[in-house]
């Protein structure tokens, strides 16, 4: 069940990407992620994935974590893939005339394109909760929320939230796993039966645990009580995040990767004409 | 220690909003800058109400309360109060806001608004003032009991305070932690000038202070210097408090007519009672106390261990070794012991025994490696309970859960249903489903009445009503109701008071001779262990250290403090003597060693 001690997917290691200022992670997500759907073709495709590679191998994150992070859509990746096989058309048919299901050559193109772009995006995102502690993510949040601030959204609450939620994360997992192994000392059984025995099991781990988290809520506000948090505004803010020169440096290939797909969408089709002509996307 | 009056309390009372008893009922009390004063008291007695009057998160029914001549009820800015008042509550999870020590201290400063480059410094300062300073950029979640509540400490030292307030910070520690926790409470106040007040319901923390208050329902019951407390140490009984163990031993040798000094520290006792066998012309040598109990042999229920290993997270960045190759042998009837300071594999290793984590052998899918050419056999753990086989996959463990009755920590975290009775049989149905309403009544009540409780009074009452101790019976009667063989708990008495602990202990023995054939508790206090196991095992770094009778184990005490462990306090003054050549032995529980004390005299003064 609920084994792991840690959460999240972080991967301890010290690296380029490790280092790097949350915020720069955040908005390179965001780009890489614009990007790969302002691509048009295998070129440019290519040129994101030689990217992403390059920040997997200087994140020191073996390569098998990363790919494992992606095991877990791989059914919604298949599942479109056969879907975009069937029902996109095309010139070159490759099945015979005669089949019911009929599969063009271009449809395999789009499909792989299809794949390959999903592939990266949450191979992506995968990078980044891989390199960044949930903790330095939610700064980094709270850092490019900040101009929200400027229409009264609560910014500094939300953090705060935020912050309270990782830190007991680990707490009530320990105390689930807790409940749970005093329930099924009690002869409680949560593996088999049809679902009604299921859910019902469940009751003697959810009441026990809710109750805990009221109660630790309870006590969580009288402390924060005792330290003076009054939620007021005139509140300050020790850890401010600063960008160094890696962020830089990343910034300035971001700026050559997109300059860089632009050019490849538009002069693509002169590069290896009779290749792009059989790959290209209709 | 000035003059100043930095807290006075003026005619204090407090009754909870929609109860009829007051909490706290005319209250005087005064505190001077820069005192240590101790607030002790059992549970309900009013004394953690009294913390949280002192900083205005409530306020006072009647009578006043004053930080610094301010009539907190009257002022206009609270902040200011909670500025000069800190206070550090009883669990030290429910107290830090972020996951990363740093961030966590500077919650306070920031909320008061101090600039940067100084919240800084104050994080530096207070976690060195706790001695943490390595543990900046630490999580909290993975620190020790102890740890933890230094940073909560510092985390209130951060905003500066003139006043510290601890509101049972140590209940929930182990003795460790205690004693990490007390230490910089005392540096805080000899280096830092602060005001300490001190709540607890450990006589030995509160007699450390300059001052102590004994509470006794709401009230003010006793005043004055440690040595003061002493002289009425019979009154404290009726409170429901406890002389330091140290000090009963000291009242009964006094009573025994041999004149020892009323002291906290084994040394000095140890001290005081070789100059009376000096006095008395009583030379060094050996002393036999009354002979070891009986020793069980052994019967069907016996547990077999062996060559048990278990890693957590295998296979990933986290993996941490939990048990490293235990061997271990606890025969029936015993009242066995399990001791080791946290992060020992202790409750690992009793979570085997009713195979909540199941040996590897017994998992679907495990499969027999073949061993490779050139290498050893892979040698696999086992684990035996009476007949159940815990390697074999067939074992039915439906059965052998019932067999071995597991009571976790703080087991009333546990409790769900909406009434006790519903509560108590939910173990019984689950293994029994067959059994009519006649039979679960049956055993629910008897059951209930073991635990010392009133079938009739509490059967319909919602568990969550009831009171901590009345808890804590429930939920053990939820799992001896099944007539377990064998009962295992997980630290029992954590978190009670004095009173509290020793009815839980007194229940345990109740058990043991009428209702389940060996007891096995799960404990790091060292006097627990003595007073109560015929035998005991001392865990270190995943494996067993040593496993033997109370008495040989901490023979061993140099040993056993190398670990980090404690020993008993009978076994700490036991050792000073021998220093000075008189080997005093005896099974270690305060009675034993006290009469081994005595008739070491008394035969002297026969012969």
């Amino acid at each position: 069940m609920l084994n792991d001690v840690t959460f999240g997917q972080y991967y301890p290691a010290k690296s380029f990407v490790h280092k790097l200022d949350p915020r720069t992670k955040i908005l390179a997500l965001i780009a890489f992620i614009v990007l790969l759907f302002c691509v048009r073709n295998f070129y440019g495709l290519a040129a994101c994935a030689l990217v992403l590679f390059a920040a997997v191998g200087f994140s020191r994150v073996p390569l098998g974590s990363v790919l494992r992070s992606v095991k877990g859509v791989l059914f919604i990746l298949l599942f479109t893939a056969v879907l975009n096989l069937f029902f996109h058309g095309g010139e070159h048919l490759l099945t015979p005339e005669s089949w019911f299901i009929k599969i063009y050559r271009e449809s395999i193109v789009f499909m792989c394109f299809f794949v390959i772009r999903l592939f990266l995006l949450v191979m992506a995102s995968a990078v980044l909760t891989l390199t960044t502690t949930p903790v330095s993510l939610t700064d980094g949040i709270e850092s490019l929320l900040k101009p929200l601030a400027l229409v009264r959204f609560p910014v500094h609450a939300l953090a705060l939230i935020m912050s309270i939620a990782l830190r007991f994360i680990p707490t009530l997992i320990e105390e689930t796993n807790r409940i749970i192994s005093a329930q099924k000392a009690r002869g409680a059984d949560f593996e088999s039966g049809n679902i009604v025995k299921r859910v019902k099991a469940v009751i003697p781990v959810l009441i026990p645990l809710l109750i805990s988290a009221f109660r630790r809520a309870d006590e969580l506000g009288d402390a924060m009580d005792a330290r003076c948090y009054t939620g007021a505004v005139k509140r300050t803010k020790y850890k401010k995040l600063k960008f160094g020169v890696r962020d830089f440096a990343v910034a300035l290939i971001f700026a050559a990767l997109i300059a860089g797909v632009v050019l490849l969408n538009i002069y693509g089709s002169e590069i290896f004409p009779q290749i792009y002509d059989f790959i290209k996307l209709k | 220690m000035t003059d100043e009056l930095i807290i006075q309390l003026e005619n204090l009372s407090y009754t909870y909003p929609g109860s009829t008893a007051p909490a706290l009922k005319n209250v005087n009390l005064q505190v001077r800058r820069g005192e240590f004063l101790s607030v002790v008291g059992h549970n309900g007695s009013g004394k953690s109400t009294m913390a949280r009057l002192l900083n205005g998160l409530v306020f006072a029914s009647a009578g006043t309360v004053k930080v610094c001549g301010v009539n907190i009820a009257e002022t206009e800015d609270i902040l200011e109060i909670r500025k000069r008042v800190g206070v550090v509550f009883q669990n030290p999870d429910n107290q830090t806001v972020a996951s990363i020590v740093e961030d966590d201290i500077a919650f306070g400063p920031e909320n008061i608004g101090v600039e940067r480059a100084e919240i800084g410094r104050r994080i530096e300062w207070a976690l060195s003032a706790v001695g943490m300073s390595e543990y900046r950029e630490a999580t909290p979640a993975r620190l020790s009991g102890g740890q933890k509540q230094r940073i909560a400490i510092a985390g209130v030292l951060a905003i500066k305070p003139e006043i510290l307030v601890l509101d049972e910070s140590t209940a929930m520690l182990d003795p460790k932690g205690r004693r990490e926790v007390i230490d910089v409470v005392k540096t805080l106040n000899k280096e830092e000038g602060i005001t300490v007040i001190l709540i607890t319901h450990f006589m030995e923390e509160a007699l450390l202070a300059d001052r102590t208050v004994v509470m006794n329902r709401g009230e003010v019951a006793l005043e004055g210097t440690p040595e003061e407390i002493f002289e009425n140490g019979e009154m404290l009984q009726t409170f429901n408090l406890s002389l330091p163990k140290i000090s009963v031993i000291a009242q009964k040798l006094r009573s025994a007519g041999i004149s020892v000094k009323d002291v906290l520290a084994p040394a000095a006792l140890a001290e005081s009672i070789v100059e009376n066998f000096v006095e008395r012309g009583i030379s060094a040598g050996q002393f036999k106390g009354s002979a070891p109990q009986s020793k069980t042999t052994g019967g069907e229920w016996d547990i077999e261990i062996s060559d048990l290993s278990y890693v957590y997270s295998k296979k990933s960045p986290f993996a941490s070794k939990a048990l490293n190759g235990v061997n271990l042998r606890i025969a029936e009837g015993e009242f066995f012991g399990i001791l080791g300071h946290t992060g020992s594999g202790k409750s690992t290793l009793v979570q085997h025994l009713n195979a909540l984590i199941k040996l590897p052998q017994a998992e679907k899918k495990f499969k027999m490696k073949k061993p490779k050419k050139g290498k050893p056999a892979p040698v696999y753990p086992h684990i035996s309970v009476g007949q159940f086989d815990l390697a074999d996959k067939k074992c039915n463990f439906r059965a052998l859960r019932a067999a071995v009755g597991m009571v976790f920590q703080y087991p009333e975290y546990q409790l769900f249903a909406e009434n006790v009775f519903d509560d108590v049989a939910f173990g019984l149905k689950n293994f029994n489903p067959g059994l009519t309403e006649e039979q679960i009544e049956d055993a629910v009540k008897s059951s209930l009445e073991i635990v010392g409780l009133d079938y009739d009074e509490v059967r319909y009452k919602s568990p969550f009503d009831l009171s901590g101790g009345q808890k804590r019976r429930v939920a053990i009667a939820g799992v001896i109701v099944t007539r377990p063989h064998v009962l295992v708990l997980d630290e029992p008495a954590a978190g009670l008071d004095p009173k509290g602990k020793s009815e839980i202990m007194e229940l345990l023995h109740k058990l043991h001779r009428e209702w389940c054939k060996t007891v096995i508790i799960v404990s790091h206090d060292m006097d627990e262990i003595a007073e109560n196991c015929t035998r005991c095992a001392v865990m270190s770094k995943g494996g067993v250290f040593v496993c033997d009778s109370p008495r040989k184990v901490f023979a061993r005490a140099e040993e056993i403090s190398a670990l980090g462990l404690d020993i008993p306090v009978t076994a700490k003054i036991a050792r000073e003597m021998k220093k000075a050549g008189y080997e005093i032995d005896s099974d270690l529980t305060v009675s034993g060693f006290t009469e081994a004390v005595i008739s070491a005299f008394g035969g002297a003064e026969n012969a």
